[in-house]
């Protein structure tokens, strides 16, 4: 393309001052960035960097307040996703967006607009392009196979491939290599060699440090909104670059005290746990009283590993002991009946029943306690009652208990989800990513909730990508790529010292 | 503690949910009572249009006499519908019990006998429905299509594609036809169903863990509900259902037909989803089920009575689906803005 700027050809992408905010924080903060063709940079940066909001900015699925974005030169306005494609930028976010029931073919097609001269999908034009396209990726696996019988990185194949299909001119990938194993990376990057020699520009987004200094041209550091620097190949080292993303010189990590545990005050065990991909081995001991916080980066497995100890899926590997009690969970119909609790992460899709009241939403896990005295039907007044008590102690906002969830603020919402898995009784209390989306008046709410829990004996579990709020923790444990790497007392849990942990290489703990 | 657990005082005489809301909204308003006020309407209206005929208790007593089948089936298959699943099978249910129940009397078996081996034969095709959509993965509209399908092969084995005659049908014609304090029977059976079902839906763990499927089921597993066991069971309620108004059919008559009860299958659903517009927003409950029902029944009633052809009962049943659901779709969409 022969657009010329000063004799020097523009870049194939340009962002300027780029700003954003969500509610009280600035997510990106006059962030610039430049990507040539054939490039491949990496974008880092710890959980709120401001990577995924800039991703979103590109993509058309957010609106930028101020700076701008120039393909090849020219200023590109991009409002919505089909903006974005329509200049060649292509996107592979975490979730891939495929068609499970779809073969890899036809979700390759789907969006590549090339119709006959009738108005049908030819078909033979787009085998024959999608099969050129994947032989370049070195994809070995049919075309005609359903995405959902197709492996981790295949999926992975398959939305990368449709990308090319419609010759994108940037690439970027948000933590292609999450679910990845060792070979399966290898290829990926010999993909990515190989599209950079094509003139692609490639963004890579990635926790992994090795990775990116294996694969970058040029590493570029986000925290906390801003531009912190770049880097070219061979700038930088592990160590350096740490440092860049946590801000604060790097801690010799090697001074790590061994946690010793008080073994007759253990709740529950982990041994060995594994859930492929993303739950790989977790050792961990949680005590009576306290409030164990689980770190880590988005993908770490926090969540997943979670779900394991609820009962919601199965481990495939390893034990768990409640007390000295074996503990193998069927459904968390038995996590609960055992004592195990878990709020879960997503409050409004997998908490509650938004058309439905307060009373209802409380009393969902605990109907059973509702029966009236000497029968087995259930009474509406001791579930008002119990609304009741749950609306006071918890100080949920409200015009009566039969309000609708769905009319609740958030922050509301949750001590509703908080207030339904206590009145379980639970021995341990799993909270996944508690405060999201809770103002900072609830948020102090739900920290006092639990830290009350806790003095009452609870073992609180609690998941969090909010490092500041983990100072209500008395331990915190580090989870890296599926398995629980570090153990700290709260004293040493400062933000910075945990994104360090989160980005040590394992086995320095 | 100050706003916060303020009872809702406007309770009235309309149960359950008491309405906790603060101010009048006129949307509101009419997405909850809208179809409540469609039959109320047509109550009065009919009543001035036909004042010698229509309102008097002979004509209520039969109106209510011919909702008693399509409610038994219609509150059965609000239970599936309760838990976000469908039934496209019940109408072939209906059938097959009243067929069981005449071939048993033909064979000489009691009436009670009879009866309960029907109720079971209901119940067991509801099971299938459930163990097909929960453990093989069917979709249930798929499943209970493909259910209902070998339901109506069944029929057709068992009776051999002739109606089935009870011999000396006094006893069974009696089902429907007897009367108790100036009532048929029927009335009777449909505020037993009636009640017992309320009391399952909203008075038992189970039925509350039903609502709770449909509202959401994510959160209900998450919340310890075993999910796929209350699948099986809104269906086996709604088999059940099914076989009531399957048998109180053939004892109409005195035989069963095997396609006798297929019909059933569309009033059940307009009624449920006529009733899904009564007092609740847009849920299915067995109240306003049983609105829907009586509702269709005032229509069709009215259509005789001002000497209108039959085919117009279907204008009216179609038209009141889509201006009950529109209306208070609109409304409640309006009410949220």
């Amino acid at each position: 393309m022969p657009d010329v700027a000063g004799g020097v050809r523009a870049p194939l992408l340009e962002v300027r001052g780029l700003r954003k905010h969500y509610g009280g924080t600035q997510a990106l903060d006059g962030v610039d960035l430049s990507l040539q063709r054939g490039q491949v940079r990496a974008l880092v940066g710890a959980n709120g960097a401001g990577k995924s909001t800039l991703v979103k900015i590109l993509a058309g699925l957010e609106r930028p307040e101020g700076g701008e974005v120039l393909v090849e030169g020219r200023p590109a306005a991009i409002s919505t996703p089909q903006d974005a494609t329509a200049l060649g930028l292509s996107f592979i976010h975490q979730e891939l967006n495929l068609v499970p029931k779809f073969t890899a073919l036809q979700n390759m097609a789907l969006g590549y607009g090339q119709a006959s001269r009738a108005g049908f999908l030819d078909r033979r034009a787009v085998r024959v392009r999608a099969e050129q396209v994947m032989s370049q990726l070195q994809a070995d696996f049919p075309l005609d196979r359903e995405v959902d019988r197709l492996t981790v990185s295949e999926r992975w194949m398959v939305s990368l491939g449709r990308s090319l299909m419609r010759d994108a001119r940037l690439i970027a990938m948000d933590e292609p290599t999450a679910s990845f194993t060792d070979a399966e990376v290898d290829r990926l990057f010999s993909v990515i060699r190989d599209l950079a020699a094509r003139e692609v520009g490639i963004l890579y987004i990635s926790h992994r440090l090795d990775e990116v200094l294996d694969i970058a041209d040029e590493i570029t550091v986000l925290r906390n909104g801003r531009l912190i620097g770049s880097w070219a190949r061979g700038g930088l080292d592990r160590d350096r670059l740490t440092t860049e993303i946590v801000g604060a010189e790097v801690e010799r990590l090697t001074a790590m005290p061994a946690v010793t545990s008080i073994s007759h005050d253990v709740v529950l065990t982990l041994r060995g746990i594994e859930r492929p991909p993303r739950v790989r081995g977790v050792d961990l001991e949680v005590r009576r009283g306290e409030i164990l916080g689980i770190a880590g980066l988005v993908g770490s497995g926090r969540t997943e590993l979670a779900r394991v100890v609820f009962g919601a899926d199965r481990p495939t590997a390893g034990t768990m002991l409640l007390g000295t009690s074996p503990y193998a969970p069927k459904g968390p119909y038995d996590a609960i009946r055992r004592g195990v609790a878990l709020v879960p992460e997503e409050r409004r899709s997998q908490g509650l029943l938004l058309q439905e009241s307060i009373t209802f939403n409380i009393s969902m896990a605990t109907l059973r306690d509702n029966r009236g005295a000497g029968h087995r039907l259930l009474s509406p007044g001791k579930a008002r009652a119990a609304a009741r008590e749950a609306v006071e102690r918890f100080r949920i906002k409200s015009q009566s208990v039969s309000q609708l969830t769905g009319d609740l603020s958030g922050g509301n919402q949750q001590k509703v989800v908080v207030g339904r898995y206590l009145r379980t009784a639970p021995a341990v209390l799993i909270l996944d990513e508690p405060t999201v989306g809770v103002d900072v008046g609830a948020r102090g709410e739900i920290y006092r909730i639990i830290k009350g829990l806790a003095e009452a004996g609870t073992a609180v579990l609690m998941i969090s990508s909010d490092f500041d709020e983990l100072a209500i923790c008395g331990r915190v444990a580090v989870m890296q790529e599926g398995r629980i790497t570090t153990v700290i007392e709260a004293e040493r849990a400062t933000k910075e010292y945990l994104t360090q942990l989160c980005y040590a290489l394992e086995g320095t703990g | 503690m100050t706003e916060t657990t303020q009872a809702a005082s406007r309770t009235g005489a309309l149960p359950p949910e008491p309405a906790g809301r603060p101010s009048f909204d006129a949307w509101r308003f009419v997405g909850r009572y809208g179809a409540l006020l469609v039959l109320l309407v047509l109550v009065v209206g009919v009543s001035i249009a036909e004042p010698e005929t229509f309102p008097t208790k002979s004509n209520l007593i039969n109106v209510l006499n011919q909702s008693a089948l399509t409610a038994v089936i219609a509150i059965g298959l609000t239970f599936p519908l309760v838990a976000g699943e469908f039934d496209l099978s019940v109408g072939y249910t209906a059938s097959l019990s009243g067929v069981v129940a005449a071939e048993l009397l033909v064979q000489g078996l009691p009436l009670p006998v009879a009866f309960a081996a029907a109720m079971v034969a209901g119940a067991f095709v509801g099971l299938v429905n459930g163990l097909v959509i929960t453990r093989l993965g069917v979709n249930a509209l798929v499943a209970t299509l493909g259910v209902g399908t070998i339901v109506v092969g069944m029929n057709y084995l068992i009776a051999s594609g002739l109606p089935v005659t009870v011999p000396d049908p006094e006893p069974f014609l009696n089902l429907t036809l007897g009367k108790a304090l100036g009532l048929p029977y029927p009335i009777y059976v449909m505020v037993a169903v009636g009640v017992l079902l309320w009391v399952l839906l909203n008075r038992t763990v189970s039925g509350q863990s039903m609502q709770a499927v449909g509202g959401n089921s994510v959160a209900a597993r998450l919340s310890g509900i075993r999910v796929d066991r209350i699948r099986v069971l809104v269906f086996v309620v709604a088999g059940a259902a099914a076989a009531v108004t399957g048998v109180l059919l053939a004892s109409r008559t005195g035989s069963a037909a095997v396609d006798g009860a297929d019909g059933y299958l569309l009033s059940a659903f307009a009624a449920c989803f006529f009733g899904s517009a009564v007092l609740r927003d847009g849920q299915f409950h067995v109240l306003g089920t049983l609105v829907g029902v009586v509702t269709v029944s005032v229509g069709f009633n009215a259509i005789a009575l001002i000497g209108l052809g039959t085919y117009y009962q279907y204008l009216f049943q179609g038209l009141l689906l889509i201006l009950g659901v529109g209306v208070s779709t609109v409304a409640r969409r309006r009410a949220l803005a």
